[in-house]
């Protein structure tokens, strides 16, 4: 309790000296987090729009699939991507490994599939009318998908930000993708893990103030999309 | 012929709602749509807005086969709006939804806030076009879900109970506002309804679908009815070449053109000598028809126009009319309600 409480007294001096390394490590974390995010929502969010909406043979079994690569390991996400970026991999004359990219692409492949079944959770409980109405009203298939996004945004936002939050507090993609080099790919989970296997616990216990605090704000974020979603059904 | 539809079938979850062998609407007619809950009725609305496929069948929009391809359905869907019976208005302002159907056909933005306006005139809504569309009432969201449609003019207006849920104040109103379009823009409409007197003061057809089948009626005692002379306690009005009536002056619309409605249930049988009465018109027809319904009995006659009324089984047995007989009735004034072309019921 008293080695605790320490490192927390220690961790707020550190954060309040605003130390470059710590500054350092929340920055790569951020990048990478909203990069991944924002490629994933650009990926998920169309991909959700026309799954919810189509109807064609297979559909059943592409959404068994979506749903089964929600708990797909990162450790797994890891390996595939590392076979694949490594320096005997297809890709590895990119050198890509050990790369923000590589942690970037690893996310990505993670959140993808919760960004699409959330958007798909989020247009399947809009009423049909909205739909109907705006191809009634002379809307071709590109304008409805607009009006369905706009009917839904709060369900979509939500499911970006529940997107966001899973990868900032991941760890195992960043570590084997990334590799946790110090000033180029330390993210603070994987900062995080070091500083607990060296017994260094200040810089840890300052991490995960910080993450604790994004991750506090993101969830916040989060309900406040997803109230607004039920008082829209309201 | 506006629609032909042809072997028209849909079945939904391994029932068959509707089968119909053929069957046409005509164009710039009001037609009203009576049936059963579960007969098929909005299903066969959104099957002519083109919202919904038929599982077998082919119909014909003008004239032309319906393909059902997404690109030739934009464009028929372009000219037929239906409104639901409980419409949902889009996020935004008033006006905002009321532009959205110019909008997705690229009309320019004064053309459209212009267009809105007047769409938002024509139901009194004009004063509510900045406000939020969530924030309406459910008569208010009617009445904006109609704008909605009328600012696209379209050729074909498809109502889904356009007067369910709605007091009595806004049904008249929305009431109005379909006889005039119709009126005035020649818009053909076909709404569905529970209520007969909906369907008698509005409709100039009536269909009614019932077990999978769809028929087609004149509305009872609904007819066109002309001006000919207004003098100045009683005007003369024609409703077919062999058939005119007289009627109050101060019963008949001003314009030289409207619909009337004979109540059935007030026509009498003349007397044998056929003295004519002092308030009323009198008509004289082949029986073509002899029923009984709900305790009485419904006489159709062929007088030039189809004529149905109502006798007690009393009045039947004291008659003893038979089917080809020529007989003569009193249409008093009473019996008679005047529907000027802006939908408004008049009652003499």
């Amino acid at each position: 309790m008293e080695l605790l409480r320490d490192s927390l007294l220690s961790a707020v001096v550190l954060l309040m000296q605003l130390d470059p390394e710590l500054l350092f490590i929340i920055w790569v974390s951020l990048k990478v987090s909203t990069l991944s995010t924002l490629i994933a929502a650009t990926v998920g969010i169309p991909a959700g729009l026309l799954l919810a909406q189509a109807v064609f043979p297979g559909k059943r079994f592409i959404l068994t699939c979506l749903n089964t690569l929600l708990a797909l390991p990162t450790v797994v996400i890891g390996l595939v991507v590392y076979a694949f970026i490594s320096r005997r991999g297809t890709f590895g004359s990119l050198g890509l490994l050990y790369t923000q990219e590589a942690i970037i692409i690893g996310q990505v492949i993670l959140i993808v599939p919760l960004v699409t079944s959330l958007t798909i959770a989020a247009v399947s409980k809009l009423d049909e009318r909205y739909r109907l109405s705006a191809m009634t009203l002379g809307a071709d298939r590109y304008q409805t998908a607009l009006v369905i996004f706009k009917e839904a945004r709060f369900g979509i936002v939500a499911a970006v930000v529940a997107a966001f939050g899973r990868v900032i507090a991941e760890v195992g993609i960043g570590m084997m993708l990334g590799g946790n080099a110090r000033g180029f790919t330390r993210t603070m989970t994987t900062a995080m893990a070091l500083e607990y296997d060296k017994g260094e616990y200040v810089l840890a216990v300052a991490l995960g103030v910080v993450l604790m605090t994004i991750a506090f704000g993101v969830n916040m974020l989060f309900h406040f999309f997803q109230g607004r979603t039920r008082t829209d059904a309201l | 012929m506006l629609y032909e539809l042809i072997g028209l079938e849909k079945i939904f979850g391994g029932r068959k709602i509707f089968d119909i062998d053929r069957f046409s609407i005509r164009s710039r007619r009001i037609y009203s749509l009576t049936g059963p809950n579960g007969a098929g009725k909005t299903t066969l609305l959104k099957i002519l807005a083109f919202l919904d496929r038929p599982s077998a069948g082919e119909i014909r929009f003008c004239g032309k086969p319906v393909v059902q391809v997404e690109g030739d359905l934009l464009d028929l869907r372009r000219q037929v709006v239906m409104v639901d019976q409980s419409p949902l208005l889009f996020t935004g302002t008033v006006i905002d939804n009321v532009e959205f159907g110019l909008k997705m056909r690229n009309f320019p933005a004064a053309e459209r806030k212009k267009r809105a306006i007047e769409a938002l005139q024509k139901v009194g809504m004009e004063q509510f076009a900045p406000a939020e569309a969530h924030r309406l009432s459910g008569g208010e969201t009617k009445r904006v879900a109609l704008a909605r449609a009328l600012a696209i003019r379209p050729k074909v207006l498809l109502c889904d109970e356009p007067t369910a849920n709605v007091d009595s104040e806004h049904q008249k109103i929305i009431l109005d506002i379909l006889a005039d379009i119709n009126r005035r823009e020649k818009t053909s409409i076909i709404f569905s309804t529970h209520y007969q007197s909906l369907e008698q003061q509005l409709a100039h057809f009536c269909l009614h679908i019932q077990q999978g089948h769809l028929s087609e009626h004149q509305a009872d005692n609904v007819y066109h009815a002309e001006l000919i002379e207004r003098g100045q306690r009683r005007c003369s009005c024609r409703l077919s070449e062999r058939v005119v009536i007289t009627l109050p002056a101060r019963a008949v619309p001003a314009e030289p053109l409207f619909n009337l409605r004979i109540d059935q249930g007030r026509i009498r049988l003349a007397d044998i000598t056929g003295e004519r009465e002092t308030e009323g018109s009198l008509v004289e027809g082949r029986v073509a028809q002899i029923r009984e319904e709900n305790g009485g009995i419904e006489v159709r006659l062929d007088a030039g126009i189809v004529l149905d009324l109502v006798l007690s089984p009393g009045m039947y047995a004291d008659r003893s009319i038979r089917v080809g007989e020529v007989v003569a009735v009193v249409i008093p004034d009473d019996a008679v309600h005047c529907i000027p072309n802006n939908g408004q019921l008049r009652k003499e």
